[in-house]
């Protein structure tokens, strides 16, 4: 019997010894892909501190002159001798304001949107809905711009804005926010109507996604003892999806936030803080966009630490809402 | 009869949890060896050490020794990948690569081997017909693998795994997702492979143990109950757990 | 408790709020794409794609140079990003599965991934047009590149996830390298997720404005060489729509037309793609 077993093992040994040596030859190969692999995911980190450090870099003349005092100072006047003034705090307050009213309208359209788009929502019909929605965020957000500018912005102007401006004319605080002094197409409130289109295909996906994670007995449950669909969903689906949802409404606010081009064309680039917000404004992507490529020294460096101000403020936002997000997942996956 | 792998005191972990409690037990050359027990006793746990498929998932390890042909597989220096492309393994359900049937196939051989295109040709011609499946795809080696049937698709994947011309063929419980036809001709197989290959077999179904092994290892909460001849344990097993299991009292 | 019919009401009346806010939201879709058609649609003609961008005050012209440029960039942006986000996606979901670090690189990216993309231009000249003293094609596509990775990082790291483990063990059970098994399995098995996500890359970066600013800025004529500011179509309408210029402003509207039209054909297709294939 051995020596048959060994008759038999001949070949293969020779075809082991072989194959020893073509793997030994492929084992360079697999080491160097999967260093590779493992120095592009550490590039991912070092894109992140290449970021902060040239924003660094470049803001740190204007922080060595302009100092704290550069989140507080109203005025911005880069040609100003013999030492420009240069504060943030009016880009700070566009930006801030412009996102505010942008959450305040797409936040409840969006949760609209997805409740319709799962709970009444006939099957056929889902996905063309969806697509239209979710298309919106493929349009690129100069499109939005052009198209603020040129349609949106006198529509609202001419027929909208003084509509809204004779109907709060008497109610105090609400008639200087809806003044009718300086309605034109340029303004902070079509600037946020624009980012409301456009940050509302992201509430609605992440929505339609958080409220599928929903188990669907929970909800069987509940109709199976006479609830209505609102009750449901006001009963069920929100409680149980809150964190998702408002993780998502952070992650839109990031966006909103950071939204360059398209506000830049119909904010009216101006460094007033107006009451109204009618009125002109601007946010700090819109003064990058607008001002980096003319200026120079300090004026550029004031520029890009408003960058690195806009950067730090979406950072935040960001981690709080993906933080809340892989709070949901967990959740479902347990 | 000649012990092809000897498996000595091996203590296997996941994590701090002990699943295999010091297993001895051969593989002899050219028998089939069979695994049966309860679900979660470690008969799939320890096919998985055999050819170190625990090596891809961190926090599993194993003690003691396993002689292949001699050499211990569980040494650090050990060559995983020569292990495995000289143990086979076919699992529970049809893996079939993405890809042609063709490609299924050529493709481990390529890497191992330099081949013609008519010597290639040829050897994936013969590792079909050694899985019993060459008659049923030769007009369609151009198709996709996950075209086949889940039957097909489990003979393809026997077929790429004998392609590469291994010693030990492990197959974990291969036909559980399987049709009775389908099973019958993968046990056929079995059958016809244990002339060239050193076979071991996890299977649930202790009629498809009685038929196609003759050692059988009956395991328990990661404990090698009995071992013997496969008649002696369906006919006069020594331990009362195994007689409980195979009379179907439990498991 | 109220009766059930009053409550049968009031949801009613919010489902209904619900259908409104569904019909508002598509409208935007349909709007934008009419004034593009409207106003891009005129000035489309062979000569868009034949002529050079025409100095201000006259009638003729197109937007070669600057729809050369753009494909250049993409493909340079695309070309340098995706093979990075790749393999970076593929580390997160093979090799660095079970590493501390994995859950950290994963966080960072998905910030990456929302970050403004001005941030990216401000970086990118910072990072590149100081040092080189010159704003440049080179330039512009990496920060295409910056935002291309974090894109198809988090797509590849989710469809390689998909791939179930028995594939892998199946692949490593004959004796593979590993990195066979990644390249020649698991990417094949992946793969229609893998492009689906390198055609949403290409899309996103085929608009994008903000980080090309400054950083090629842009070029009234024909520039093949990388390492000079080259025309491209986001920032040429950017410069033409500002513009009293009636010629220009016609052209800035048929590149907005054009670009919509690109960016949302390779959405959409890489939807059907990713779509049909999950179908198998």
């Amino acid at each position: 019997m051995s020596t048959a077993d060994e008759t038999m093992q001949a070949i293969p040994h020779v075809a082991k010894q072989q194959r020893a040596r073509v793997l030994l030859g492929m084992a360079l190969g697999d080491k160097v892909f999967a260093l590779a692999t493992q120095v592009a995911a550490y590039l991912v980190l070092l894109v992140l501190a290449g970021i902060i450090l040239s924003l660094i870099v470049g803001a740190w003349p204007a922080m060595k002159a302009f100092g704290f005092e550069f989140l507080i100072t109203r005025r911005w006047a880069p040609q100003l001798e013999p030492e420009p003034v240069l504060g943030a705090l009016a880009p700070i307050y566009g930006t801030l304001v412009s996102s505010f009213i942008a959450m305040l309208i797409a936040v409840p359209f969006g949760l609209g949107i997805a409740i319709f788009l799962t709970e009444l929502c006939p099957h056929r019909l889902r996905k063309p809905v969806r697509l239209a929605i979710e298309l919106l965020a493929g349009i690129p957000s100069i499109i939005y711009g052009m198209w603020g500018f040129f349609v949106l912005g006198p529509f609202l102007a001419n027929y909208i804005e003084p509509s809204l401006v004779a109907a709060f004319a008497n109610i105090p605080v609400l008639n200087s926010i809806f003044s009718g002094e300086m309605v034109s197409n340029l303004s902070l409130f079509n600037a946020s109507l624009i980012l409301a289109i456009m940050i509302l295909p992201f509430i609605t996906a992440i929505a339609v996604d958080v409220f599928s994670t929903v188990p669907p007995v929970l909800k069987e449950a509940a109709y199976g003892i006479g609830c209505t669909t609102w009750e449901v969903v006001n009963n069920v689906v929100l409680p149980f999806t809150r964190v998702g949802v408002v993780g998502g409404v952070m992650l839109a606010l990031g966006r909103a936030l950071g939204e360059t081009m398209a506000v830049t064309f119909i904010i009216g680039n101006s460094f007033k803080i107006s009451g109204s917000i009618f009125a002109p404004s601007t946010t700090i992507s819109a003064a990058i966009a607008s001002e980096f490529a003319e200026s120079s020294g300090l004026h550029q460096s004031a520029l890009i630490l408003l960058g690195l101000l806009l950067f730090v403020l979406t950072f935040f936002v960001l981690a709080t809402a993906r933080f809340m997000l892989m709070r949901l997942e967990k959740r479902a996956g347990a | 009869m000649l012990e092809k792998i000897t498996v000595k005191d091996l203590k296997f972990y996941y994590g701090a949890n002990l699943a295999l409690k010091g297993i001895n037990i051969p593989l002899y050359a050219n028998k089939v060896t069979a695994f049966i027990g309860p679900s979660g006793c470690g008969k799939s746990t320890l096919l998985r050490v055999l050819n170190r498929m625990y090596d891809l998932y961190p926090g599993q390890h194993a003690e003691g020794q396993i002689l292949f042909d001699g050499r211990n597989i569980l040494e650090p220096g050990e060559d995983l990948n020569l292990l495995r492309s000289r143990i086979g393994m076919v699992f529970q359900k049809p893996t079939p690569f993405p890809m042609t049937i063709y490609d299924n196939i050529a493709f481990g051989l390529k890497l191992y081997e330099n081949l013609s295109k008519s010597e290639l040709d040829g050897r994936v011609e013969d590792a079909l017909k050694r899985a019993a499946l060459w008659t049923e795809v030769k007009d369609k080696l151009g198709a996709n693998g996950l075209s086949l049937s889940g039957g097909q698709q489990q003979r393809l994947c026997i077929a790429r795994t004998v392609a590469i011309k291994p010693e030990v063929i492990l197959f974990d419980e291969p036909c559980s997702a399987l049709d009775p036809i389908s099973t019958a001709k993968i046990e056929e197989l079995i059958d016809e492979l244990k002339h060239e290959y050193t076979i071991a077999i996890v299977t649930h179904n202790m009629q498809q143990a009685a038929r196609v092994s003759e050692h059988t290892a009956f395991m328990y909460l990661g404990e090698l109950v009995e071992f013997d001849e496969t008649s002696k344990i369906f006919t006069s097993p020594r331990d009362q757990r195994t007689q409980d299991y195979i009379t179907g009292r439990f498991g | 408790m109220p009766s059930y019919s009053a409550r049968q009401r009031k949801s009613t009346i919010v489902m209904a709020l619900c259908l409104m806010a569904t019909l508002i939201g598509v409208v935007w879709l349909f709007l934008i794409l009419f004034s593009l058609l409207i106003n891009g649609l005129p000035g489309l003609s062979l000569a868009t794609f034949t002529e050079m961008t025409p100095p201000p005050g006259s009638h003729a012209g197109g937007l070669l140079n600057a729809i050369y440029g753009s494909v250049v960039m993409t493909i340079f942006g695309v070309g340098i990003g995706a093979p990075i986000g790749v393999l970076a996606g593929t580390y997160l979901a093979e090799y660095g599965r079970h590493s501390k670090v994995t859950p950290v690189i994963r966080f960072i990216n998905d910030i990456l991934l929302s970050a403004p993309s001005i941030i990216i231009g401000l970086f990118i000249y910072g990072a590149v047009v100081v040092p080189m003293r010159s704003f440049s094609a080179v330039a512009g596509s990496i920060a295409l590149a910056v935002i291309v990775i974090p894109v198809v990082v988090r797509t590849t790291e989710d469809m390689l996830l998909l791939v179930p483990n028995t594939l892998r063990e199946a692949a490593s059970a004959l004796g593979l390298p590993r990195s066979y098994v990644i390249r020649k399995v698991t990417y094949r098995a992946a793969r229609a997720g893998l492009i689906t996500g390198i055609l949403l890359a290409v899309a996103r970066v085929g608009g994008e404005t903000a980080p090309l600013l400054f950083t090629v800025l842009s070029n009234q004529f024909w520039s093949a060489n990388l390492l000079k500011p080259m025309a491209n179509l986001p920032v040429t309408i950017n410069n033409f729509i500002n513009n009293p210029d009636a010629n220009w402003k016609h052209l800035a509207w048929t590149g907005a037309l054009l670009i919509t039209v690109a960016v949302l054909s390779l959405n959409i297709s890489a939807r059907f793609f990713g779509a049909s294939k999950d179908g198998q």
